[in-house]
């Protein structure tokens, strides 16, 4: 059985389709990415997810059960994408209110020390940077011991620094027990957190699999250098100029493109190839210019 | 309904709210501060005015933490996120109602229990104790209808308008209630309208422990607002779980 199981999810708001024929599983011992833009419905498939909203077609399951029930709901933390705390709440106190709704919780020492919240601990909440409150938040969804993590936009607002810092906390505090599903507009964070990426734009996933299949499938080479294009070696729309007489080559077979160039004569100088960033491979599928 | 997490969440709102001057100080210190500058006066004119106000005092109590707990209390926090983050977590929504009626109850006890040693200590108050324990039941079951009255306001009143709603309703219901003034003395509008609302009829039934009347009548009208303002108070949550949480 999967931790996570969402079947053919759908919600409207209005006339707006949020999220539409959504299904995917998550097992454990995989860390997911939930990446997209603003708005392509990342948060609300968390929320069906959680049992926050209800779909208004498909289904939803957490190790079996639907995500409203307890039998659900002991087995989830979850990070909200907004915090709010109650700003009199010590530190402590806030991860002691959350414990007390599992099970086999972590002890509260544990914890403290996994998040970096040990000297943290007596303070109230209300007096934590955002930096703080956000390692809190995160703190709360993992006091719980829970096999399945939800985690929406953890590093939203925070420095590099400090966004660095959190994912080195989900990777200590992620393990083989347990699965983390967490959305996030970063694909830098996409990339350095996920063995698994799910990409969703305009509600519908567009993509599934390992963070190296998604560059692999959707990523190119890119071949740049001061010449002429040979415009019959690639599809139309795959060679550009920059204005400073660049000829930039999108293709999967640079090795083919540079024999052909060499045999072809084409006086060329400053011949360069690069590997399409992430960044670039998910712009090109969101955008639709691969399929 | 889990007794640990009951605890748990008890536990939490009241470490806060204590932790919250500008909830604790208005909540638990006014009603026997205004009592203080306010009645000692006429309380001092003997036992039966210093039995009748503190009746009165103990309901200005009663109904101020109840109209501002759950009123105020829930109208903000239904707004906020940390709502969301306790909807995920394996509790029920009973368990976290019982909580805020717990912590209201024992806010309620201690702001009027305030206002009773005050009285006990520095009037002429002579109450004995069947009568304080008469007191303190009708003050606990007739402040059922402003928990009621407090949630229809919280379900239909936006977070932001709740604080004033709740403060004009809460100053002209005691008023026009006779809870300032006994009912008597009240202006002629004021008078009119008076039987006809809640704060009147909860001062009926406290006014009863000291000036023994029937208060049968007080506690049926009392019973009827509970019912309208459940119902009102039910279909403003319902209202607003379909745009939240639908």
């Amino acid at each position: 059985m999967s931790l996570i199981e969402a079947h053919a999810l759908e919600k409207r708001y209005g006339t707006v389709r949020a999220v539409y024929d959504v299904t995917f599983r998550v097992e454990p011992g995989e860390i997911v990415a939930l990446l997209g833009r603003n708005g392509a419905g990342k948060t609300t498939t968390i929320e069906l997810l959680l049992g926050l909203r209800a779909p208004d077609a498909g289904s939803a399951s957490i190790r079996g059960h639907a995500p409203t029930t307890r039998n659900a709901r002991v087995h989830v933390g979850a990070m909200p994408q907004h915090t709010g705390f109650p700003d009199g709440l010590r530190v402590s106190e806030l991860l002691a209110l959350a414990a007390a709704h599992y099970p086999t919780p972590v002890a509260a020492k544990e914890i403290l020390a996994t998040f970096d919240l040990t000297e943290l601990a007596d303070k109230r909440v209300g007096e934590l940077s955002g930096g703080q409150q956000r390692r809190v938040a995160l703190a709360l969804a993992f006091v719980g011991n829970p096999s399945v993590v939800m985690l929406d936009e953890p590093s939203t607002g925070l420095d590099v620094e400090a966004r660095r810092a959190l994912w080195e906390q989900i990777r200590h505090a992620a393990d083989e027990t347990r699965c983390v599903l967490f959305t996030t507009h970063y694909l830098e964070e996409a990339e350095a957190l996920a063995t698994r990426i799910i990409v969703i734009d305009g509600g519908e996933l567009r993509f599934d699999g390992a963070p190296r299949a998604f560059r692999e499938r959707f990523g190119a080479c890119r071949l740049e250098y001061i010449g002429a294009p040979l415009v019959h070696l690639v599809p139309e729309g795959a060679t550009s100029r920059t204005p400073d007489g660049r000829t930039v080559v999108t293709t999967d077979d640079t090795d083919a493109y540079v024999r052909a160039l060499v045999a072809s004569a084409t006086p060329f100088s400053n011949l360069r190839i690069t590997q399409s960033s992430f960044e670039e491979v998910f712009l090109d599928l969101v955008g639709g210019n691969r399929s | 309904m889990n007794l640990t997490l009951l605890r748990a969440h008890v536990a939490a709102i009241l470490r806060d709210l204590m932790r919250t001057p500008s909830f604790l100080i208005p909540t638990v210190l006014f009603p026997t501060m205004f009592f203080l500058i306010f009645a000692m006066t006429y309380a001092h004119t003997g036992s039966g005015a210093a039995n009748f106000l503190v009746c009165s005092y103990v309901g200005f109590a009663m109904i101020g933490v109840t109209l501002f707990q759950f009123g105020v209390g829930v109208a903000v926090e239904r707004g906020r996120p940390w709502e969301r983050y306790l909807r995920a977590l394996p509790v029920s929504v009973a368990t976290r109602f019982a909580a805020r009626v717990v912590v209201a109850l024992i806010f309620g006890m201690a702001s009027a229990g305030l206002v009773a040693l005050t009285a006990r200590l520095l009037t002429p108050v002579s109450l004995d104790a069947a009568q304080w324990g008469m007191l303190a039941l009708f003050a606990v079951i007739g402040a059922i209808p402003f928990v009621l009255i407090g949630l229809a306001i919280a379900y239909w009143v936006a977070p932001r308008g709740a604080l004033p709603v709740t403060n004009v309703l809460y100053l002209l219901g005691l008023f026009v209630g006779g809870f300032w003034m006994p009912p008597q003395f009240l202006p002629s509008i004021a008078a009119a309208i008076s039987p006809f609302t809640p704060t009147r009829q909860y001062g009926e039934l406290l006014w009863s422990v000291a000036q023994p009347h029937d208060a049968f009548h007080a506690g049926v009208v009392l019973a009827l607002y509970a019912i309208a303002f459940a119902a009102i108070a039910i279909v403003g949550y319902r209202r607003d779980e379909r745009t939240r949480y639908a």
